[in-house]
């Protein structure tokens, strides 16, 4: 099993065109962990939509504060958690997707935490001395014991 | 660097996309303003076509959900194909496989608008 390691922390400008980059770490960061190419793709995926809500609400698209991004491999399972210091959002506050309803009222907002709330294990929300913290986990995957 | 390009063009009445690349918050206004193009031409049938789709966040899909009702009700529809496995298991994710018909392949897309080729995901 492997052990845990120390964490990255990595602080990144509160604008869209570091997504990229968001991504590519995160996705370096799930393989190294040991998840496989598409997990570690779907992690990606959640990682640059938490963000992208810190920068479309809690900075309401102001592109200069910082958003933490912290990975804390912990043996059995990932975590990322994404940190900011804008304004508190309200996870109760964001519309159950149906996306029948969606398309009719041509609503668009919501997805992300839907997909975030899809691909991980567990998401939840606290505030503490660095602001507003999302905390996304996913279990790794089982490993195989070597063929006898 | 260029996370988004979107080039298009028309086939007999259908409107072709091919996005290459990235659509997520940074990229979906060029990803939207593809979709817009066809439509403020009055054509309400596009295919994307993803085989150069690397990736799409909630922003692109959002992209999708907020023109199909239009689309549709003007007689058309927006239609997938080729899409690699990553994005096909984030439609899949959010169940937009019952939404919107996704096809193997651009041909076949296209032929779906003409009453044949069934076999794309049907919404259900």
């Amino acid at each position: 099993m492997s052990a845990s390691r120390p964490a990255l922390v990595l602080r990144v400008p509160s604008r869209t065109e570091y997504l990229a980059a968001i991504r590519d770490v995160t996705r370096r960061m799930a393989e190294a962990a040991g998840f496989d190419a598409a997990q570690a793709d779907q992690l990606a995926l959640a990682v640059d939509e938490a963000s992208t809500n810190v920068i479309e609400h809690a900075y309401r698209g102001a592109p200069d504060r910082l958003i933490e991004l912290r990975f804390d491999d912990r043996g059995g399972e990932l975590c990322v958690e994404v940190a900011d210091d804008g304004e508190a959002v309200d996870p109760r506050e964001v519309p159950q997707v149906d996306l029948r309803r969606y398309a009719s009222e041509r609503r668009t907002g919501g997805l992300g935490m839907h997909l975030m709330g899809r691909i991980m294990d567990s998401v939840t929300f606290r505030k503490n001395a660095r602001g507003n913290v999302c905390c996304m986990v996913k279990r790794k995957p089982l490993r195989r014991e070597a063929s006898r | 660097m260029t996370e988004l390009s979107v080039d298009s063009r028309e086939l007999e009445g259908i409107v072709l996309l091919y996005p290459r690349g990235f659509i997520n918050a940074h990229t979906v206004r060029l990803f939207e303003g593809e979709i817009q193009k066809a439509l403020d031409q009055g054509q309400y049938r596009i295919v994307v076509s993803g085989a150069g789709l690397k990736y799409i966040a909630s922003a692109g899909l959002g992209a999708l959900m907020g023109v199909i009702e239009e689309v549709r009700t003007n007689g058309g529809d927006i239609r997938l194909a080729d899409l690699n496995e990553t994005v096909r298991n984030i439609f899949d994710i959010l169940g937009f496989n019952h939404l919107y018909r996704i096809f193997p392949s651009e041909v076949e897309a296209i032929l779906s608008f003409r009453g044949g080729g069934e076999a794309g995901s049907p919404p259900a």
